[in-house]
């Protein structure tokens, strides 16, 4: 059984545009100690995703399906149930480090209050539990700046806070949305090593939520790639970048600038994504897809397993997306991206360009073909 | 901090004095004074009265002459209009009134207002918050010369519970109809400033991460939203209760209350011009003293702003 186990789950936002259906029927497992990230661009539902698992949805969001945690079903559970799980169990640190600490008190109380509500410590106890887990997060002079305000700290030093503070009681899973997003680049690396670094020592899972691919690449064992509100393609990570079987993360792949290729012009991926407040009847990227059939108008494509730990939704035979046509396609509606030529989706080099190419976080040895 | 406040004391000192200037010199601009009336004086009396006052004296003259008795002695001047009693003695009598009711107001506005705006802001768009917001507009749509005589109506003249008017320092049920019929207008204004600034703390970033901390609702309001939710009205109350304690002459007048704020629409009526600037520097300098108190109460809230 997986540590947490999410069966059609759903996310829909009551608007005054309508109902907005931010994440659709997302079944997705994540197994103890793995780390699993989930891409897509902004409004892909992917931070929705992980607030629904926390029962932190805004007052207009409804979450259904199930979440198994532990073998517990903590979707929608009353509060007492879920504040046992949240912090202690399910960790959870944000995209924006500047305005997710509270401003108006010391890092020590925030730090310390989780421990005397958990736990049970006294307040002096929980300090200095505290200033060590700054320790642990290479704080430097943690027992003194423990009783600083956040914005006495850079921003890389209060996702650090963030960081410890979410480690306090350590848990078994840690969700991670968008963690370097507002960080700058060498700042990203820097966090990103001490997740992976902090992930070991402490042996729990992570759920990474990101748009950074070079993140992915860098610290993920599986990925999940989202769009429209799901799942289009999940896959261990080598695979996956090496050999996308979805024509939207063949796009998303393609996208990446090379920084061995020069000035070339950026790739992109034609269109916009959808208003999921009037979701398509079939599959959401079907307006900018080179590969779709009559079927994907009126049909959605169910993800389905295709290889060992792989699934895609698309009706597009997999052979032809192997074949690479979208690349000679997406050249054609533009443009400037007829640079491009078949090398770029070939396995080998595309690994490196990845890294180079978003110069972020991690290692190129983890993307090699497992 | 300490340094802080010295600096802001001293700074008062220029602004109180630009004060007094300016309102002395319009005081005079406007025409007519204390001893115009519609049967004029005699020549010579007049001439003695403004002799007795000072008033035949230079501008510039009475304004040194009227300042110089202040720092040295305390002293704001008799009145014009009342020859036998001092500015002292009508803002020493009529200054406890207005301070206890409006003190008593304010605390009620506060208490009662906060109360409602957070109640609404947790839990918006239902029917608490449809009944917070319906009570503040309510309150608010309802000024104090209409609360007064319902009050009046109601306590007085229906139930007989309440004494219609008059004042006693012993007697709380004199305090109780001043109290609702300047409040209600108050607290209106602070439940909608605070249910505004409470709902745009609770969606705010780091209330997320206290409630992904497990803590429960409450808590999270109490530690977490209520500090900086406080901060707009905070701001708000300073002026506030200045006002409030100084009390409102339509208080004053339906409730013969005997409170300052009635003498001082008095004394600009009657251009007792003693009484006009001791009051104005009352309420200036109390205006001066409550917003160095709410910068010092933002700083305590705060931790960015240091002084």
């Amino acid at each position: 059984m997986a540590l947490l186990e999410l069966r059609d789950l759903s996310v829909r936002f009551r608007t005054n545009d309508g109902e907005v259906h931010a994440v659709n029927q997302v079944n997705l497992d994540v197994d103890a100690g793995e780390t699993v990230g989930i891409v897509g661009e902004s409004g892909s539902g992917k931070s929705q995703l992980s607030f629904a698992i926390m029962g932190l949805l805004a007052r207009n969001g409804t979450a259904s399906g199930m979440v198994t945690f532990d073998g517990q079903q903590i979707l929608n559970t009353p509060p007492k149930v879920i504040n046992k799980i949240r912090a202690e169990k399910i960790a959870m640190i944000f995209q924006d480090p500047m305005t997710s600490l509270n401003p108006y008190m010391r890092v020590a109380d925030q730090m310390a209050e989780v421990l005397t509500l958990h736990k049970g410590m006294s307040k002096k106890a929980a300090v200095a539990e505290s200033a060590r887990m700054l320790d642990a997060v290479r704080i430097p002079d943690a027992r003194a700046r423990v009783n600083l305000y956040p914005h006495e700290f850079s921003g890389g030093m209060r996702q650090r806070v963030m960081i410890a503070m979410a480690l306090l009681c350590r848990p078994k899973l840690l969700i991670a949305d968008e963690p370097t997003t507002a960080l700058d680049v060498t700042v990203q690396a820097q966090i990103m090593a001490l997740l992976a670094e902090l992930q070991t020592e402490f042996g729990m899972a992570m759920i990474l939520i990101t748009h950074d691919l070079g993140v992915v690449a860098g610290s993920c064992e599986r990925v999940a790639v989202m769009y429209g509100g799901r799942i289009r393609e999940t896959g261990p990570v080598g695979p996956l970048f090496t050999d996308p079987a979805h024509p939207y993360t063949q796009g998303l792949l393609a996208a990446i600038p090379r920084i061995d290729h020069g000035d070339e012009e950026l790739a992109a991926i034609p269109g916009s994504p959808p208003n999921m407040s009037r979701p398509p009847e079939g599959c959401a990227f079907e307006p900018r897809c080179s590969y779709r059939r009559e079927e994907c108008a009126h049909l959605a494509p169910p993800l389905e397993d295709f290889a060992k730990g792989r699934a895609r939704a698309c009706f597009a035979p997999l052979n032809d997306v192997r074949g690479g046509r979208a690349t000679v396609h997406l050249s054609e509606v533009e443009p400037p991206a007829g640079d491009i030529d078949d090398d770029d989706i070939t396995p080998a080099p595309i690994a490196d360009a990845i890294i180079g190419g978003a110069g972020v976080a991690g290692t190129s040895s983890k993307v090699d073909q497992p | 901090m300490f340094a802080y406040v010295m600096r802001r004391l001293a700074v008062a000192i220029p602004t109180l004095l630009l004060l007094i200037v300016f309102s002395f010199l319009l005081m005079h601009l406007a025409p007519g004074g204390p001893f115009s009336q519609e049967r004029e004086l005699p020549a010579q009396v007049l001439a003695n009265l403004n002799e007795k006052y000072g008033l035949d004296q230079p501008l510039w003259r009475q304004i040194i002459s009227y300042v110089w008795g202040i720092i040295a002695h305390f002293d704001f001047g008799p009145s014009f209009v009342y020859p036998d009693r001092t500015v002292n003695q009508l803002i020493a009598a009529g200054f406890p009134v207005t301070l206890t009711y409006g003190t008593l107001a304010f605390v009620a506005a506060v208490v009662t207002g906060v109360a409602l705006g957070v109640v609404a802001a947790i839990w918006h768009n239902s029917w608490v918050d449809y009944l917070a917001v319906g009570i503040s507009i309510g309150a608010q749509v309802l000024p104090n010369f209409v609360m007064a005589p319902i009050l009046v109506l109601v306590f007085t003249l229906w139930y007989r519970m309440l004494p219609g008017g008059g004042w006693s320092f012993n007697d709380p049920s004199f305090w109780v109809m001043p109290v609702i019929a300047l409040s209600t207008s108050y607290m209106a204004s602070i439940a909608r400033i605070t249910r505004s600034s409470m709902l745009e703390v609770l969606g705010s970033n780091h209330i997320r991460t206290a409630r992904a901390k497990g803590m429960p609702e409450h808590r999270v309001i109490i530690r977490h939203a209520l500090k900086p939710a406080m901060l707009p009205v905070i701001s708000y109350l300073g002026p506030v209760f200045v006002s409030m304690i100084t009390g409102s002459v339509v208080i004053d007048i339906y409730f013969s209350t005997g409170g300052i704020g009635k003498a001082f629409v008095d004394s600009a009526l009657n251009r007792d011009y003693a009484v006009m600037m001791g009051v104005t520097i009352l309420v200036g300098a109390l205006t001066i003293l409550f917003n160095l108190v709410v910068d010092i109460l933002y700083a305590w809230i705060d931790p960015k702003i240091r002084y």
